[in-house]
């Protein structure tokens, strides 16, 4: 019952605030409601009427009202802190799945001040931070992940309870764009220099020679060295040879280099090497099921690789399907060719 | 960016629940309690003061790490301690201050534990509930507005609370709330008035255990002179008509007619009535021309003063036998009430005394005092009733008998030493002995306490009545008259009853020598007696037009209004302000709201464009970025592709700039003239189309 009451809420608030990366708070989507404190005050003017009542005391009556006005005051007042508040998702953040990842927005406060503001994500909150009506400033905020992939929190909660911290206005905002959680590295085994004789032996082809090529058409994503160029002058067709043999070469990260393994572990060693690799200074290659990366060197190659074993499998987040920031759907990992490969 | 690293190199973790509270937060709520403290200093005993102010210090000294709060045995032990010093210093007794000091005790041990925020807002209700109850005690507009100050403290700290960091251009507590005040002012008012004011759900006498100053219902032969130490209000009279002349201005509230060796007493219980409501204000509508409203501070006892001859006009006095008023209830606050004087009916002969009242006012002692029954008893062979009292009355004014406030001790046989040794003495010793003698001769006689005078307040509006004008005088049932009124303090000291107490004792320099502090001993200074007056006055109205205004001056003025209105008209028109201002305040957050939208230039451009887009057939999709909405609206009109693209980038750069607000006039020129150059050539590509469209 509460968690059906809990989804149509959910959903509610869904409409009301659709994903975007720009986010005007204003009275549709600012709630605000009283905090335990503010209940409590309740109460307590409630008392001070019924003592205002008995001892027929209009000096009581007076200060409750007073008090009470001031509670309606500090409902406007809290809400008018938020209200006219802008929040921009200027960049999306990225970093190794496990950790808190930082998302850069700029907030712009409205006409009024907007003072002692709150943003969280989840179960990480910020310190404060305090606006005046025209400016803006930069925030970033740490979005936990818990797996790699498209990294994309659900929800960011823009809160205050400035002044009296007896009433709370919320509101949230759902950015549209992802961030990218790398795989968490995981010192890989030593594979590069032999071929392993896995379970699937039977498949391991003789490395010794280049003679046992697959011809196929070219396709995107095929990497310039495998082209038969020589056919390529005379037929004026590209045609890719898929060298068994290069499937141990040092120079290529090969997602198929660990074979028993988990696709996730696979993963984890290919990010591994990669840092490795990337210290070291060498030139090197990956190499996906659907998606290979040419051998290059230096931070953006580096940078390239572990967004392409981030999202490996990986659809983009789109509008409609929100899904929880972190954790990636039931996905069939099983037919990981996605888009690309079709 | 130190904002950024300082958000970053916070622990994102529970800094909002259990915040440790920010110093200058708990010098407001310190502040604020002191004050809080002050209206209440009188009734509380000294130690808890002390134990308060020590644990309040130290909660201080914590908040810099000179001590350390006590871990929880050292609490406990501190707890406990209190607990039974209250405990010890109560014993057993149940009253308004026992409650309002464990209040207090309250306060103060919550120091200790003051951590956190949540402790913050405990103590903070604790503390206004202080500011209530002491609303209870004190109503003087200045005690008001000290108790005003102290929850207005309790606001700006929580402020402070809530946003500690916040810089110095933002802080402007007092501001905010000033402004919320003055904004939310005219709802307080009217809810103030239209409120019902109903009864009592229940009723709880809030007897004090504390004895007040004023008149009590036995009569030693010092305690008036006690009393006439002390400069306090007893109550503030507002005539209809004239005032009486000050030698006529004799307020009853006792009579004493049972002698107890040396105390005079009542002899009769006063009979039992049930508590009932006690209407606080029955001065209402215009007063008539005999007609009197008293307004009396509390005395948490029943009985109300009056003139001779009066009648009761407003319910919340009965009248009793012996031409007297009562309360329903003790006067634990400050009441009003209306009474009338009644013309003096000449000739009609009074009632006979029945022979029980007529033991009851011949009452005396088995023994003592020899010489004033032989007095008496000489008088009686001599006189007729009045002629004993006129024998009586020139003897003391023939004699040296002097009107002192510094009376020497008469022991044994006080009234015999009095009238023939000492002969010094006040209003108290004179009545008690004239009363005596009179029994002595056989007349029925008894002493009437009360008061005698009242000046007149600041513009002579009122008279106002102080405990110093405390009197004691007698009567006499004189056969065909009646009761009539024989003052012995008049025929010894004539200034006394002429002008007041400051003229008759003031060539002893006793008047109010024992209370520096009053305003009314300095009365040859011009300036303080003024202030003080000026002051009183204040206090008077606030006390009659806020204090005092209560069901029965609601319906009196709700009966002004035009239309009829009665409680539960009252409870609509509240029901109608409270939602009629919540709705304003909709209102005008919504409109500033809308103005706000108006404000954002920059937002108004985008949004123009996004109309252009709409209307060129390129709904705009939420999300989106300007360059892909851009790219769309370049292939649905190529003709304004160029400037769409620039429109997009500019846009871009202004969201997305490493600092916005440095280029932001330019930037929104730039964007405006784009805007009306895409307009210009989205209009030129169409009559283009226009012309090859006729031509074809």
């Amino acid at each position: 019952m509460i968690s059906q009451l809990r989804s149509r809420w959910q959903q509610w608030v869904h409409r009301r605030i659709p994903r975007s990366d720009n986010q005007l708070l204003n009275q549709k989507n600012v709630f605000i409601l009283p905090t335990g404190a503010g209940v409590v005050f309740g109460i307590l003017l409630m008392v001070m009427l019924i003592t205002g009542i008995n001892y027929q005391n209009s000096l009581i009556y007076l200060i409750t009202f007073l008090l009470g006005a001031v509670f309606v005051g500090a409902m406007h007042q809290t809400h008018r802190n938020l209200s006219g508040l802008e929040l921009t998702l200027l960049q999306p953040g990225e970093g190794v799945a496990g950790e808190d990842i930082p998302f850069r927005f700029r907030a712009t406060a409205g006409p009024n001040d907007a003072v002692a503001v709150r943003l969280s994500v989840d179960d990480s909150v910020l310190a404060p931070i305090h606006i005046s009506a025209g400016q803006a400033t930069d925030v970033v905020i740490p979005v936990p992940s818990a797996y790699r992939g498209y990294l994309r929190p659900d929800r960011i909660r823009i809160e205050t309870r400035f002044p009296f911290g007896l009433l709370k206005a919320w509101s949230w905002m759902r950015p549209a764009s992802a961030g990218i959680a790398f795989p968490r590295p995981l010192a890989a085994p030593d594979v590069l220099s032999s071929v392993p004789d896995g379970s699937d032996a039977d498949n391991v082809r003789s490395v010794e020679g280049n003679d046992h090529a697959d011809l196929r058409p070219w396709r995107e994503g095929d990497m310039s060295q495998r082209v038969m160029w020589k056919r390529y002058a005379r037929s004026g067709q590209m045609v890719v040879a898929d060298w068994e043999g290069e499937q141990g070469s040092p120079h290529w990260l090969d997602f198929d280099a660990f074979p028993g393994t988990d696709h996730e572990m696979r993963l984890g060693y290919l990010a591994y090497l990669v840092g490795e690799r990337e210290k070291r200074g060498g030139r090197y290659g990956l190499n996906l099921p659907g998606r290979a990366i040419d051998p290059d060197s230096g931070a953006s190659h580096a940078q390239r690789c572990m967004r392409a074993l981030a999202v490996w499998g990986e659809e983009p987040p789109r509008e409609t399907l929100p899904e929880p920031h972190g954790t990636r759907s039931d996905q069939d990992l099983t037919h990981p060719m996605d888009s690309q490969s079709a | 960016m130190s904002l950024l690293s300082r958000i970053m190199g916070d622990s994102p973790s529970d800094t909002a629940s259990v915040a440790a509270i920010p110093s200058r937060a708990l010098a407001w709520l310190v502040a604020s309690f002191a004050l809080l403290l002050i209206p209440q200093w009188d009734r509380l005993p000294i130690w808890l003061l002390a134990a308060c102010g020590v644990l309040a210090g130290w909660r201080w000294l914590a908040q810099y790490g000179r001590v350390r709060l006590p871990g929880r045995l050292l609490r406990t032990a501190i707890m406990l301690l209190l607990i039974s010093v209250y405990v010890a210093t109560v014993s057993g007794r149940f009253t308004v201050d026992t409650a309002a000091s464990f209040f207090v005790l309250a306060v103060g041990l919550k120091w200790l534990e003051t951590r956190s925020s949540r402790d913050f807002y405990v103590l903070l209700f604790i503390v206004i509930y202080l500011a209530t109850v002491n609303f209870l005690f004190r109503q003087e507009i200045l005690w008001t507005l000290v108790n005003l100050a102290g929850v207005a403290c309790l606001l700006v700290g929580l402020q402070v609370l809530n946003a500690p960091d916040l810089p110095a251009n933002m802080r402007s507590g007092w501001k905010r709330l000033g402004l919320l005040l003055l904004k939310t002012l005219p709802i307080v008012i009217l809810l103030f008035l239209f409120f019902p004011r109903i009864a009592p759900l229940w009723s709880v006498p809030l007897v004090s255990g504390q004895a007040r100053t004023g008149i009590s219902d036995s009569m030693r032969p010092g305690d008036i002179s006690n009393l006439a130490q002390s400069s306090e209000r007893a109550f503030r009279v507002t005539f209809g008509g004239e005032l009486p002349a000050y030698r006529d201005r004799y307020w009853r509230g006792l009579v004493l007619d049972y002698l107890d060796s040396e105390t005079w007493k009542q002899s009769g219980f006063e009979s039992y009535r049930p508590p009932g409501k006690v209407d606080l204000d029955g001065g209402i509508g215009d007063l008539g021309a005999r007609e009197y409203d008293v307004l009396m501070e509390p005395t948490d006892q029943r009985w109300a003063f009056g003139l001779e001859n009066s009648r009761a006009v407003s319910g919340n006095v009965i009248e009793q036998d012996d031409d007297l008023f009562r309360f329903r209830r003790p006067a634990d606050t400050a009441v009003r009430y209306r009474l009338a004087r009644e013309e003096v009916s000449q000739g009609s002969p009074a009632d006979e005394l029945s022979a029980l009242e007529t033991r009851r006012y011949l009452q005396l002692p088995v023994s003592g005092n020899p010489r004033a029954r032989q007095l008496g008893r000489s008088l009686k062979e001599q006189n007729d009733a009045e002629g004993v009292i006129r024998a009586m009355l020139s003897r003391f004014r023939d004699q040296e008998y002097f009107y002192t406030l510094r009376p020497p001790a008469m022991a044994e046989n006080g009234i015999d030493t009095l009238l023939f040794d000492e002969k010094k003495g006040f209003c108290a010793h004179y009545a008690g002995a004239t009363t005596f003698v009179l029994r002595a001769a056989g007349i029925p006689s008894r002493i009437v306490a009360g008061y005698q005078g009242g000046e007149p307040g600041a513009g002579g509006e009122y008279l106002i009545v102080r405990q110093y004008d405390a009197h004691a005088w007698v009567e006499a049932w004189i056969e065909g008259r009646g009761w009539v009124r024989i003052d012995p303090t008049a025929a010894i000291a004539p200034q006394r009853i002429e002008s007041g107490l400051r003229e008759a004792v003031a060539n002893e320099g006793s008047f109010l020598e024992e209370d520096w502090a009053s305003p009314q001993r300095y009365g040859d200074v011009r300036l303080i007696q003024w202030a003080s007056l000026q002051l009183d006055r204040m206090n008077y109205q606030w006390q009659r037009w806020v204090v005092g205004y209560q069901g029965q001056s609601q319906m009196d003025l709700m009966s002004r209004l035009p239309g009829r209105f009665g409680m539960k008209e009252l409870g609509y028109l509240t029901a109608a302000v409270v939602g009629g201002g919540l709705l304003l305040a909709g209102l005008v957050s919504a409109w500033q709201m809308r103005r706000g939208v108006r404000y954002d230039a920059f937002r108004k451009t985008v949004e123009g464009w996004h109309m252009l887009c709409v209307g060129n057939g390129v709904p705009v999709r939420s999300g989106e970025t300007p360059s892909v909405l851009a790219e769309r609206f370049a292939e649905a009109r190529p003709a304004a592709a160029d400037s769409a693209r620039r429109f997009a980038r500019m846009v871009n750069s202004h969201y997305y700039s490493a600092s916005p607000s440095k280029t932001a006039a330019a930037d929104l020129k730039r964007l405006r003239r784009l805007l009306a150059t895409m307009k210009k050539q989205l209009r030129r590509s169409q009559q283009k189309n226009r012309k090859t469209g006729t031509r074809s």
